[in-house]
Parts: structure tokens; C-alpha cells; sequence
């Protein structure tokens, strides 16, 4: 099977600093696929490369076998990949359900109705009331969103990107300062995303139990270079990579 | 409450202002409770129902109105004609509500709109006697048709970037305003600038009152057009850019498009003020396009209420008023009036319109 999201030869420098370099990355569909490695790797930066929040500066992007290394953000989005960020990223001062609701309208249309569009907003909200719901956030839909604890917030960031109805999630560190009971609902969450919804999962990610619990594939960056590919437990074996990021933990 | 004070303190300040694209390699973008933050929590968030909607309620603005459309009949000559300054220049306001209260651009420039539609309605008065209305309608396109492109370059630009586009157009426009004598007057402007008719050979409107009445019904034709226009689908994703540009962004659409399409709407909107402020006062000088107008702007909708649509009208109608009674007390008013506006400011964080929201809410909580 064709893969789904391709990179090839991927980099980006910032001055002499070179954060992501010719990462070559292939992910099938249906896969979930980890991006590990110890701080300041490039999975970040990787992140932002697939997204189109940053250029690259060599190096293509393929989605769907498409070149859209030259698609800036907004359009990528819109061909079908959605991300959430490290730090948490969301519309705080309007309500839970509205930015669910943001996310939906951005995605499907109907944008620039300048007057009226009552109906398309009624229909949205519904929308966004049943993605709240599968992720159990629907009983705090009409709080802003800066009320919600920091978990609940990384869950809405999630439910956003997740009612876009995209084929490839890009989640960046998803329990980033979460409690461990809190990072294993999240896991859950994850895990029930992935078989519940037929999409492609790109993780980023520094708890190494989420990463192996969840992952059928694990790509390791050190220095902005791929120096590991394979499954959880191949990777796991891997002595460079024990080196370089596991015995750093050790 | 202290930080809130500090906030809108920050936020009269335009502190808001760094160049968050430029950061925007580096960092992830604002977290909650960060940039968002200093409006306060003045608005009820969107989305939620609306609980408080009584019959008497909905009827309120209609008698507001109502009480509006007749007090021609009691108030003198000189009152009705600051009642009508207030509300041309609540109009004004309210446009800038649009960019600056919704959408989060703050705009330095704003005054030349408004003089491109005083300029406008003036010469098209004054040489060909055209019905106000065709006047007003002209003013609006002349303002949105320059606000095109100085919106396409100026919101590639953002906070202090944009406020200071804004601000060196504007002076631009005051320059050749100032010096295209031939079309302008120069420095003497434009004056002798009539009231004409409703529509050819219809009703005179030279009379006070009969102004006065197509003021406040341009104005509430406005506002309401305004409203509606906020409340659709571009209004929801304009406080959403507000909120957080970059989300915006990777959510699927380019918010530059949406900048760009309320930059003109406000543009038309403020012309349209502009193109009844000139026949109103009989001329058009290169004043109405200066800075200063712009900054004065900008203080009623921080008075009034900023992102509250309604409360920046109310808030130039303060600033009119307090203009009016001091200087005929001191010549030295000025000083007073900035002493009362920076007495606001602190302790009326969300302006007038926003304090009472928040007081009506904890008597409600």
C-alpha cells in the first residue's frame, strides 16, 4: 500500500542550526506511527514541516503520493491532515463547543457568509456537540475554554482536530504535563481514536510507556536525524538507540 | 480585578503588539489564558444560550429607538444638533468596533475613511447636488475602494506592525487632502457643503430634524447591519482570529482574507459616517483625516466598550458630551477630559458597556 504521509529528504535550518535534517519518513495508512527522541531532536520542528506551519528549506512533503511541500498551512489542512500542538493551542475566551465548532466551519465551508448563516451555524454546533461528546467533554460545553483544566484543554485540542474529520492526525505531545492518571485516559482516548475512526495517526511524544503501549511504529530523531525505524520492540533493541535517548534516561 | 485593571491598562497601551509571526519559528503559539486573556471576562462566551431574553428585554432597543425618533420634538436646536454630531460619530465608532473589538487589529488610521466619505459626500453635494443618500452611498464606496488595497498590505502586517500601516496611510491620504488644492480646497477645505433632498425633488432635508432623523436612521440600519454581521459565520471566525491567529491558521483557512474583508466593510462604514458629517456641518477639511480624529476614535470604543458593538456608540456619545460641558466651563477642558478618560480606563475595565455586563452578571450569579 501507497504510503500515506511521505517526506524525502526533509530539512530545515535555522542559521547554522540544523533541526530537521533529510529525514526520510514513509507512513502507511491506518498506522500509528511515534516520532521519539531526546529534547531538541527536530520532532517539533519535524511537526511543523508536515503541517506546513513552517517551510522547509530542502526537501519535499507528500501527501497521498500529492508534492504539497509548496501548500502552506490552511490548505493542508484542508486536504485532509489536522494537528494539535505541544503547548496547548486553542480560542480561549470562547466557549468549549464553539471552538470545536470553529474547527468544523474553518474545515468545511461557508466562511465568508457575512450576514445570516444561522442554519449552517446550528448544524455546526451539532457537529460539534457529538465530537465533544466522544470525548466526553460535552457536560463543560458552554465554558470558555480557559476555564477547562490543562488535561480537559489538551482533550479539546484534540476533539478540534479530531472533528475536522481528517485521514492524518498529527497530535504533538499529547499529554504534555498531564498526570499519569490523566496521561492514561488520554492513551485510552488515543487508542479508541484509532480503532474507532479509520485515520492515520502521527504522534509525537516523550513518555516512552504511551509511545510503546501505542505505537505500531516508532521513528527515533537525534539531532534532526533519523537514526531508528522499525517497531516498538526492534527499537526498543536498537543499542544506538538505548545510547542516545534511553540510557539519557537511565 | 487588579490584573483585569492591568490588562486593559496593557490593552489601551497597545502592548498587544509583538510581531507574533516573527516569533512564530521558535514558539508554539500563545497558550490559554495568555494573549487572549486582556479582554477581560467581559463577554458571555458564544455559543451559550442566551438565558435573559425576556419580552421587555427585546423590546428595550425598539423603545430606545423609539424615545430616539422623538426627541426632536423636545429638546432645542442646539441640543438636537450635538445629538446628531453624537451619533455620526457613534457610527464612526462602531465601524472601528468591527476591526478592533471583533477581530483584534488595531487601526491608528481610522480617520481616513471617515474623511474620504466627508470629502466624498462634500464635493458631490456641492457640485452636483445629488440626494444625501446617493452622497452617503458614494462616501461609503470611495472609503472601502482605498481601503482595499491599503487592507492588502496592511494586514500582511500584525499589532503594532498593522496599527502603525494604518497610521502612516492615513497621514498619506491627510497629505494629499492637504495638498491637492484644486480638488480639496487645501487647507481651507471644502465648505458651503448643503443639505440636499431625500431623493430628487423629494423632502428637504436642511432642517434640523429632518437630518437628525436620517442620522439616526442611517445609524440604526447600521448597527443593525453590524450586528448580523457578526453574529454569521465570518463574524464567529473574526473573534476567532482575535483569539488565536495561528490556530486559525492550521485549522484550514488563511485569516489574511478575512482581515482584509472586515478592514473594508469597517472602511465603508466609517466613509459612510464621514459622508453624513460633511453635509451636517456644511464642509470638509484635511482635520477629518488627521491623526488626532483617529486617536479620538479609538478612545470612544475603549470607553464605550470595546467588542461590544453598541458600547463604543455610547462611548463617543460620553466623549461628546463631556467635550461639550467642559468647554463651556475652561479652556483648559482638554486637560480634563484626558483626566477622565484615564479615570475610566483603569476603573471601568471593558469600558462602560462592559462594566455594566459584569455587574449585571454577579447580581444575576
Amino acid at each position: 500500500m501507497p504510503a500515506i504521509l511521505e517526506t524525502r529528504r526533509l530539512s530545515r535550518a535555522f542559521g547554522a542550526l540544523r533541526a530537521v535534517s533529510d529525514v526520510d519518513l514513509a507512513v502507511e495508512p491506518g498506522e500509528l506511527r511515534a516520532i521519539i527522541g531526546p529534547n531538541g531532536a527536530g520532532k517539533t520542528t519535524l511537526f511543523h514541516l508536515i503541517s506546513g506551519v513552517l517551510p522547509p528549506t530542502a526537501g519535499q512533503v507528500l501527501f497521498r503520493s500529492a508534492d504539497i511541500t509548496a501548500l502552506a498551512a490552511p490548505a493542508r489542512c484542508r486536504s485532509g491532515m489536522s494537528r494539535t500542538f505541544q503547548i496547548t493551542s486553542l480560542f480561549p475566551e470562547l466557549s468549549v463547543v464553539e471552538n470545536v465548532r470553529m474547527a468544523i466551519q474553518l474545515k468545511s465551508g461557508g466562511n465568508y457568509r457575512l450576514v445570516g448563516g444561522g442554519r449552517r451555524l446550528t448544524e455546526t454546533e451539532r457537529q460539534a456537540r457529538s465530537a465533544l461528546g466522544f470525548l466526553r467533554l460535552d457536560d463543560r460545553a458552554g465554558l470558555p475554554a480557559a476555564a477547562l483544566a490543562h488535561g480537559d484543554q489538551r482533550l479539546l485540542e484534540i476533539a478540534m482536530a479530531l472533528a475536522q474529520g481528517p485521514d492524518l492526525l498529527l497530535l504533538d505531545e499529547p499529554t504534555q504535563g498531564l498526570s499519569s492518571e490523566e496521561t492514561a485516559a488520554t492513551v485510552d482516548v488515543i487508542r479508541e481514536i484509532a480503532r474507532e475512526r479509520e485515520l492515520t495517526i502521527l504522534l509525537v511524544e516523550h513518555d516512552m510507556d504511551v509511545v510503546f503501549n501505542l505505537a505500531h511504529r516508532v521513528t527515533v530523531l537525534q539531532f534532526g536525524q533519523v537514526i531508528a525505524d522499525g517497531s516498538p520492540a526492534e527499537v526498543r533493541a536498537n543499542a544506538e538507540v538505548q545510547k542516545a535517548y534511553l540510557g539519557a534516561l537511565a | 480585578m487588579v490584573e483585569e485593571r492591568v490588562r486593559l491598562c496593557r490593552h489601551a497601551q497597545f502592548v498587544e503588539t509583538i510581531d507574533r509571526s516573527a516569533l512564530d519559528c521558535f514558539t508554539n503559539s500563545p497558550s490559554v489564558g495568555g494573549v487572549g486573556g486582556h479582554y477581560g471576562r467581559v463577554r458571555a462566551p458564544l455559543g451559550a444560550p442566551d438565558v435573559m431574553v425576556t419580552p421587555l428585554r427585546r423590546a428595550l432597543p425598539w423603545l430606545v429607538v423609539l424615545v430616539f425618533a422623538g426627541l426632536p420634538w423636545a429638546l432645542a436646536r442646539y441640543q438636537l444638533s450635538i445629538l446628531t454630531d453624537l451619533m455620526i460619530y457613534g457610527l464612526f465608532a462602531l465601524s472601528l468596533d468591527l476591526i478592533m473589538g471583533y477581530t483584534g487589529m488595531v487601526s491608528f488610521g481610522h480617520a481616513a475613511y471617515f474623511g474620504l466619505g466627508a470629502y466624498t459626500s462634500a464635493l458631490l453635494l456641492l457640485d452636483s447636488a445629488v440626494p444625501v443618500p446617493v452622497a452617503m452611498v458614494a462616501g461609503a464606496l470611495v472609503a472601502a475602494l482605498i481601503a482595499w488595497p491599503v487592507g492588502y498590505l496592511s494586514t500582511r502586517a500584525t499589532g503594532i506592525y498593522f496599527a502603525m500601516l494604518t497610521l502612516a496611510f492615513a497621514q498619506l491620504l491627510y497629505t494629499v487632502a492637504y495638498k491637492w488644492r484644486s480638488l480639496t480646497g487645501g487647507s481651507d477645505g471644502i465648505t458651503g457643503v448643503p443639505k440636499t433632498a431625500l431623493w430628487p425633488s423629494g423632502p428637504s432635508l436642511a432642517t434640523p430634524r429632518a437630518y437628525y432623523w436620517l442620522v439616526l436612521g442611517t445609524f440604526v440600519i447600521a448597527f443593525l447591519i453590524c450586528r448580523a454581521v457578526v453574529r454569521s459565520p465570518f463574524g464567529r471566525a473574526l473573534v476567532a482570529i482575535r483569539e488565536n491567529e495561528r490556530k486559525f491558521l492550521t485549522l484550514g483557512r488563511d485569516p489574511r482574507g478575512f482581515k482584509l474583508c472586515v478592514f473594508v466593510i469597517s472602511a465603508a462604514f466609517a466613509g459612510l459616517a464621514g459622508s453624513l458629517f460633511a453635509p451636517f456641518r456644511g464642509f470638509a477639511s484635511p482635520e477629518v483625516m488627521f491623526w488626532v480624529l483617529s486617536g479620538q476614535v479609538l478612545m470612544m470604543v475603549i470607553v464605550g466598550g470595546i467588542g461590544t458593538l453598541i458600547g463604543p456608540a455610547i462611548g463617543a456619545g460620553v466623549f461628546i458630551l463631556i467635550q461639550e460641558i467642559l468647554s463651556s466651563y475652561t479652556e483648559h477642558w482638554m486637560i480634563f477630559t484626558g483626566a477622565i478618560f484615564v479615570v475610566m480606563v483603569i476603573f471601568l475595565p471593558g469600558g462602560i458597556v462592559g462594566t455594566l455586563r459584569r455587574v449585571a452578571e454577579s447580581r444575576a450569579a
